[in-house]
C-alpha cells in the first residue's frame, strides 16, 4: 500500500471515530490515538522520512491537508463534548441542602453596648475603664455619699473581705462597685479637664435574683467636664443618643431627681414603646420607661478630684446595658442573659 | 410612702384638679408617683348590710344561709365564715363585684363575683372578710362593725376610703416630702394653690409642766431639741374611726387613741412622736444620754430584747433606759389600758447618730427612717400642740400649762447667695431674677436682693437639703420645669487621644462569632469551693446573697461548664462557645493586700464538629479541632511565635497545652477533664481554651511595613517518614523546619498512618513542604539536596526512615 492510500484510510478512519466522540474520555483517547506525538498521524510525519524524494511533495501535501482537517474538526468534536459535561452538570440536584456550619453571634448585651459606644464616640466620647473590685473612697465617698448617710441605701452593696488573708476585719474598705461612677472618678484624678468618656463596665448589687434583678449587670456611665457645660447640653447630647439607639420618633422626659455625685439631678424616660404610651405592665400604666438617670457633676466631686468648680461645669449620666436591651428586645426576664441558652443566643 | 387625696385636702385645695395631674406634677417637680388607686373605684359593688336571719345551709353543716339587709332589698347570702350572726353590720360584696383577694387562692388573687349556687341554693352575693376586702390580714371570720353603721351605705363611703391613694417614691434628700404637709407644699406651688395656715387649738388648763415633769439633755449634739408636753387624766381607748381610717390608709396599724394620734401627725407633719405613761417613768424626768456600761439590753415595745451599743442615745429616766432615742420606744414605759398620764415627746435628732443605731439594731422603724433623712428642728412644737389637740379630742385629759423645751441653738433659716448668671449658666436658660425668685419662694424660700445680679436666699428649716448655690440652682430648674430647658447642641470639640478604650476586644468578639462561637456572658460570682478549685488566693465576699456565690470567680471554666450543661438540659448537645470577662484574686503586697483582675478569653467546644451534612460524618470536636482555633485566633491577631508545652492531666484537664509567649505563660486549653466535667454531670467530652488577654493582645504586632511580595515561584513536595509510633510529630516538623533555615515557607502533615504495611511499633508520617528563595527559583537539584539532608538528619535524630516515593 503507497503512503497516499495509507493517509486516505488513517482520514477515513479518523473521521469515523470522531463521529463517536461524546465524552472527555473519547475526547482523549482520540487525541491520543491520532493527534498525540505518538499518534498516528504523527507515524505517518516519520514514515514519509523514508520515502522517495519526488513522492515527498504529493505525500506532503496530503498529509498536511488531513492533518488541518482532523485538527480542526477535532476541536469542534471536543467542545461539543465538553457541553455535554456542562449538561450532564446540570442534572446534578441542587435542592440538596448546603453543608451546614457553626453560626457565631455576639451577645444581647455586647451588641447593646457596642451600639451605645458607636453612638458616643461618634460625637467625641472617649473610653475608659477601671476596676470591679472597687475601694469606698471612688465607689462612695468621692461621690459625695457621706458615711453614715441614707443615700449609701440607694444601692445594695457587696463588701469585700480585707485584707483577704485575716477573715476581713477590714471589711467595709473594698466592696464590688456598684455602678461604673467610681471610674469619673478616677478619670478625672488623672486627667486634666477637658474630658468627654463613656465608661462601660460590670457592676454588682446585693439583691436577690429574679426576673426583674440580677447580683450583677452592666452600665455605661458618660463624663463631660469643660468651661460652661450645661444642663441644656446635656438635654441635647441624650436626646440625641436616644433617637439614634430606640428611633427618630421616641419622646424624652427629663425629671428630676437625687443622685449624691450631681446636682441638678434627672432621670430620663422615654415614652413606651411597648404600648406606645397607653399604659402597660411594663410601663407600670404611666406610659414611659425609666432608660437612666443624669445630671451636673456636683461641685463635691470637683473638690474630691482637684478641679476648680468656678472653671469648669460638666454633665454624668448613667444607664443600664440589660434594662435597654431587656426594653428594647422586649425581654421579660433578665436570667436569660446569663443562663446562655444557645436558642436565645441565636435570635440576636 | 403612701398619700391620701382627702389627707392633702385638709392642707391645700385641690378643687377641679384631677388624680392624674396630681401624679404628673408631682412627678415633674421629683417626687415621683409609682402608682395611684381610687379606692372609691375598688370598692365598687360593696355596700354595708344588715344581717336579719341567720339559719343552717339545708345541705351543708359548715355553711349558713343569712338574709342581709342593703337598705330597699333583701339578699340571700351564704356565709362560711364561723363568726356570722343576726343583727350584725357587715361588708357585703354584690353580684359583679370584684372582691380584691380571693381566701381559696394561694396568691390571693382578685375575683369577680358572680351569681353562683352553693350546694343547691343560690346565693347572691358575699360577706366578707379583712383578707378578702384588702383590709388587713385577717382570714379567720367575717368583718364587723359598729351597730351605728348606716345599712347600704357604700362601702368606700363608711370606711372613709371615698379617697385615692398616691404611692409616692421618694430621694432621700427629700425629707421634706415624707408627710402630706410636704407634699401638699410641693402641691400648692405647682398649682399656685394656698396652703393652709391653720393653728391647733388648745386649752392649757392643768398645772404648770415644770411641776409635772423635767427634761436634761446630756448629748446636745446628738439631740439638738427635745420638746414635750404633759396631759393628764386621759382615757385610752380604740381611735375614733377617722382616726384609725386615716393611720391605716398611709399604711399603718390602729393601736389605741394616743398611739394613733402620735403616728397621724408624724405622717401628717413628719415630726416623729412618741408618749410615755407619765407615771412609769421614774422621776418624772427625762434625761438624754448615753447607756451605761451595765445597761447591755433594753427591751423595746415590738416585745423584743435589744442589744445597745455604748455610742447609742437613750431616753432615760432617772433609774434607766425607757426608749432608743429616734428608734422606738421601750416595753416599760409603753401606753396601757390603764394609762392615764401622758408625756408626749417631740424631739430632733442627730440624722447620722439614729442612722447608725438603727443599721446597728437591725431595726429601721418610721421614726428612724424620717430622723436618718432629717427632721425640721422648728417642727417639735407645732407638731405637739397639733398632737395634743387630737389627743384631748379623741381621749379627754387636761392639758399642762406650758411646753418644755430645751434647745441646744436656734434654728435660723440657712442664708445662701444666688447669682442670676451662675444659675443661667449651669441650667443653659435665660431666667430673669424675677422669675427665678418667684419660683423659690413658691416653696416657702425667702428672697432678698443683693444687687443687680443676685439674691440672698433664707433656706427654711425644713429643707436640710439645700446648703449651697448649686442647691438653689436645682430648686430653680426643677420649679421651672426641665421639660422647658431647651436642648442644646453646640458641644464643643475635644481634641483627645488618653481615652481609646478597647475596640480590639470588641473586633476580636466579631472574628470569633464569625468563626462560628456564640458568645456567653456568665456570672463572676461562685461558690468558694468552686473559686478555690482553680486558685488559691481568691477574693472573698462579705455578706453573700447566699453561698452559691460567696466568691469572686477564678477561671472562666465552671461558668462555661454550667452553660453547658444547661444547653444539654434543652438537648442542646453541639456548642461553640466563647466568653470574654474577668477573673479576680488576690496579691499579698506591702499594705497587706491588693486585688488583681485579668481579662481572659474562654473558647469551648463540644459535640460533633460539623453539623449534620448530608456527606458528613458525626466526628466530635476534638483537641486538634481546639488547637486549630487556638491557632487561627493568635495568627488572626497577627501573631507569629508561640509555643505549645504539652502538659499532661491538671485537676482540670485531662490532655492540655500551655499557651507560651516570649517565655510567659499566657494560657493553657484542652479537654476538660472527667472530674471537672462531672462536677456539673456533663459525660460528653468537652474542648476548653481560657487565655489571658492582656498579655496576648500586648504580644500583637502590628504591620507596620510592607513586605514585598515573592518574586520567585515556590518549590512544593511531599515527603513521609517511617519512625517510632511513640515519636512527636512537632519534633519532627521543627527539625525539618530548621533545616530549610531561611528557606523555609510552609510546612503541613497530611498523613500520619500505622498499619498494613507499616512495620509493628512504627509510623509513617507525611508532610508537604513549601521551600522558596527570594534569590532565584529553587531547582530540581535543591530540592533533591533538602530531601537527601532530611534523610540523614532525621535518620541521625529520631531513626527516621524516609519513604521513597513511587514512581
Amino acid at each position: 500500500m503507497g503512503m497516499l492510500e495509507e493517509i486516505e484510510k488513517l482520514k477515513e478512519e479518523a473521521t469515523a471515530s470522531l463521529a463517536r466522540i461524546k465524552t472527555p474520555d473519547d475526547v482523549e483517547n482520540f487525541r491520543l490515538k491520532f493527534l498525540s506525538r505518538k499518534g498516528s498521524l504523527a507515524q505517518l510525519f516519520e514514515e514519509m522520512k523514508q520515502i522517495p524524494k519526488e513522492e515527498k511533495p504529493a505525500v506532503g501535501k496530503l498529509l498536511n491537508e488531513v492533518r488541518t482537517q482532523l485538527e480542526s474538526d477535532f476541536e469542534s468534536a471536543r467542545q461539543s463534548a465538553e457541553s455535554e459535561k456542562k449538561l450532564e452538570l446540570s442534572r446534578i440536584d441542587l435542592s440538596v441542602p448546603g453543608r451546614k456550619r457553626y453560626i457565631g453571634r455576639k451577645h444581647p448585651l455586647t451588641q447593646t453596648a457596642e451600639e451605645i459606644k458607636r453612638i458616643f464616640t461618634g460625637i467625641g466620647f472617649g473610653i475608659a475603664d477601671g476596676p470591679e473590685i472597687e475601694d469606698d473612697y471612688h465607689n462612695f465617698e468621692a461621690l459625695n455619699f457621706p458615711p453614715d448617710h441614707p443615700a449609701r441605701d440607694m444601692q445594695d452593696t457587696f463588701f469585700v473581705k480585707y485584707p483577704p488573708a485575716k477573715e476581713g476585719n477590714g471589711t467595709g474598705k473594698y466592696v464590688l462597685r456598684t455602678h461604673t461612677s467610681g471610674v469619673q472618678i478616677r478619670v478625672m484624678e488623672n486627667n486634666k479637664p477637658p474630658v468627654r468618656v463613656i465608661m462601660p463596665g460590670r457592676v454588682y448589687r446585693n439583691e436577690a435574683i429574679s426576673s426583674r434583678s440580677y447580683c450583677l449587670f452592666h452600665q455605661v456611665e458618660g463624663l463631660y467636664v469643660d468651661k460652661n457645660v450645661s444642663l441644656a447640653e446635656l438635654k441635647g447630647t441624650i436626646t440625641y443618643f436616644a433617637r439614634e439607639l430606640f428611633g427618630s420618633g421616641v419622646r424624652l422626659r427629663f425629671r428630676p431627681s437625687f443622685f449624691p455625685f450631681t446636682e441638678p439631678s434627672a432621670e430620663v424616660d422615654v415614652n413606651c414603646f411597648i404600648c406606645s404610651g397607653k399604659g402597660c405592665r411594663i410601663c407600670k400604666h404611666t406610659g414611659w420607661l425609666e432608660i437612666m438617670g443624669c445630671g451636673m457633676v456636683d461641685p463635691n466631686v470637683f473638690k474630691f478630684v482637684g478641679y476648680d468648680e468656678k472653671e469648669v461645669s460638666g454633665y454624668a449620666f448613667g444607664m443600664g446595658i440589660e434594662r435597654i436591651t431587656l426594653l428594647k428586645y422586649g425581654i421579660d426576664d433578665i436570667r436569660l442573659f446569663f443562663d446562655n441558652d444557645v436558642r436565645f443566643l441565636n435570635q440576636f | 410612702m403612701k398619700i391620701s387625696r382627702k389627707w392633702i385636702e385638709q392642707l391645700v385645695d385641690l378643687n377641679g384638679i384631677s388624680d392624674e395631674d396630681i401624679a404628673t406634677r408631682l412627678t415633674m417637680v421629683g417626687v415621683e408617683v409609682e402608682s395611684y388607686e381610687n379606692l372609691s373605684e375598688k370598692y365598687n359593688g360593696f355596700v354595708v348590710g344588715s344581717v336579719m336571719e341567720v339559719v343552717k345551709h339545708p345541705n351543708a353543716d359548715k355553711l349558713r344561709l343569712c338574709q342581709v339587709d342593703i337598705a330597699g332589698e333583701i339578699k340571700s347570702i351564704i356565709c362560711g365564715a364561723p363568726n356570722v350572726a343576726a343583727g350584725q353590720k357587715v361588708p357585703v360584696g354584690l353580684v359583679g363585684a370584684l372582691v380584691p383577694h380571693d381566701q381559696h387562692d394561694p396568691d390571693g388573687k382578685p375575683f369577680q363575683l358572680t351569681r353562683a349556687k352553693i350546694r343547691g341554693i343560690e346565693s347572691e352575693g358575699m360577706i366578707c372578710s379583712e383578707y378578702e376586702l384588702a383590709l388587713g390580714d385577717d382570714k379567720s371570720g367575717i368583718m364587723v362593725f359598729d351597730d351605728d353603721a348606716p345599712t347600704g351605705k357604700p362601702l368606700a363611703e363608711y370606711l372613709g376610703l371615698d379617697d385615692t391613694i398616691f404611692e409616692v417614691s421618694l430621694t432621700p434628700n427629700r425629707a421634706d416630702c415624707l408627710s402630706h404637709l410636704g407634699i401638699a407644699r410641693e402641691l400648692s406651688a405647682a398649682f399656685s394653690r394656698k396652703l393652709s395656715s391653720r393653728k391647733p387649738i388648745l386649752h392649757e388648763t392643768g398645772e404648770q409642766i415644770g411641776k409635772l415633769a423635767k427634761v436634761e439633755v446630756s448629748e446636745p449634739e446628738l439631740c439638738p431639741r427635745y420638746s414635750a408636753r404633759v396631759v393628764k387624766g386621759i382615757k385610752i381607748g380604740r381611735s375614733p374611726k377617722w382616726l384609725k381610717v386615716a393611720v391605716e390608709k398611709a399604711g399603718m396599724r390602729s393601736i389605741n387613741n394616743v398611739v394613733d394620734a402620735t403616728n397621724f401627725v408624724m405622717l401628717e407633719l413628719g415630726q416623729p412622736l412618741h408618749a410615755f405613761d407619765l407615771n412609769l417613768i421614774a422621776g418624772h424626768k427625762i434625761v438624754v444620754r448615753k447607756p451605761l456600761e451595765s445597761e447591755a439590753k433594753f427591751a423595746t415595745l415590738d416585745g423584743k430584747e435589744r442589744e445597745l451599743g455604748r455610742e447609742m442615745l437613750m431616753i432615760c429616766d432617772k433609774e434607766s433606759a425607757i426608749a432608743i432615742a429616734g428608734v422606738m420606744g421601750g416595753a416599760n414605759s409603753e401606753i396601757n389600758p390603764a394609762t392615764a398620764d401622758i408625756l408626749i415627746e417631740s424631739a430632733n435628732f442627730s440624722p447620722s447618730s439614729v442612722r447608725r443605731t438603727s443599721k446597728r439594731l437591725g431595726l429601721s422603724t418610721e421614726a428612724s427612717y424620717r430622723f436618718e433623712r432629717g427632721v425640721d428642728p422648728n417642727l417639735t412644737l407645732t407638731a405637739l400642740d397639733r398632737v395634743t389637740e387630737i389627743i384631748v379630742q379623741t381621749g379627754g385629759g387636761t392639758v399642762a400649762q406650758g411646753v418644755i423645751d430645751v434647745a441646744a441653738a436656734k434654728f435660723a433659716p440657712r442664708k445662701i447667695e444666688l447669682h442670676v448668671d451662675q444659675a443661667n449658666r449651669l441650667l443653659g436658660t435665660r431666667l430673669a431674677s424675677g422669675e427665678m425668685r418667684r419660683l423659690l419662694e413658691s416653696i416657702e424660700i425667702h428672697c432678698e436682693k443683693k444687687s443687680e445680679t443676685g439674691f440672698v436666699c433664707f433656706a427654711p428649716t425644713f429643707r436640710g437639703d439645700l446648703e449651697r448655690e448649686v442647691d438653689l440652682i436645682e430648686e430653680v430648674g426643677r420649679l421651672f420645669g426641665y421639660e422647658k430647658i431647651e436642648e442644646q447642641h453646640q458641644t464643643r470639640l475635644v481634641f483627645d487621644t488618653r481615652f481609646t478604650g478597647t475596640g480590639v476586644l470588641d473586633d476580636l468578639k466579631a472574628y470569633l462569632a464569625g468563626s462560628g462561637f456564640n458568645e456567653m456572658v456568665t456570672n463572676s460570682l461562685q461558690q468558694t469551693e468552686v473559686a478555690g478549685y482553680h486558685k488559691e488566693n481568691f477574693v472573698r465576699i462579705a455578706n453573700p446573697i447566699s453561698e452559691d456565690m460567696a466568691a469572686m470567680r477564678t477561671s472562666l471554666l465552671p461558668g462555661a461548664l454550667q452553660v453547658v450543661k444547661l444547653n444539654l438540659s434543652y438537648g442542646l448537645k453541639d456548642l461553640k462557645l466563647f466568653e470574654m470577662g474577668r477573673i479576680y484574686s488576690t496579691n499579698s503586697g506591702s499594705d497587706g493586700a491588693s486585688f488583681a483582675e485579668n481579662e481572659m478569653l474562654s473558647i469551648l467546644l463540644t459535640g460533633a464538629a460539623d453539623p449534620i451534612s448530608f456527606d458528613r460524618s458525626g466526628a466530635e470536636f476534638d483537641i486538634f479541632d481546639l488547637k486549630s482555633e487556638v491557632e487561627r485566633l493568635l495568627r488572626h491577631l497577627n501573631l507569629d511565635n508561640w509555643d505549645f508545652i504539652p502538659y499532661d492531666s491538671t485537676k482540670e484537664y485531662k490532655h492540655a497545652l500551655k499557651l507560651f509567649m516570649n517565655g510567659s505563660e499566657v494560657g493553657i486549653f484542652g479537654q476538660v477533664s472527667d472530674e471537672a466535667l462531672g462536677q456539673f454531670s456533663i459525660r460528653q467530652s468537652v474542648q476548653f481554651a481560657e487565655l489571658s488577654l492582656a498579655e496576648i493582645l500586648a504580644a500583637r504586632k502590628k504591620t507596620d511595613k510592607f513586605r514585598p511580595l515573592p518574586k520567585f515561584p515556590f518549590a512544593s513536595f511531599d515527603l513521609a517518614f517511617i519512625v517510632d509510633s511513640n515519636t512527636p510529630v512537632g519534633s519532627l516538623m521543627n527539625s525539618l523546619k530548621s533545616l530549610a533555615g531561611n528557606l523555609f515557607r510552609d510546612i503541613s502533615v497530611f498523613d500520619i498512618y500505622s498499619g498494613s504495611g507499616i512495620p509493628e511499633g512504627k509510623t509513617s508520617v507525611a508532610f508537604s513542604v513549601i521551600l522558596g528563595s527570594d534569590e532565584r527559583t529553587l531547582n530540581d537539584g535543591d530540592i533533591a539536596g533538602f530531601i537527601e539532608n532530611a534523610e540523614s538528619k532525621l535518620a541521625k535524630e529520631f531513626s527516621a526512615a524516609l519513604r521513597k516515593q513511587k514512581n
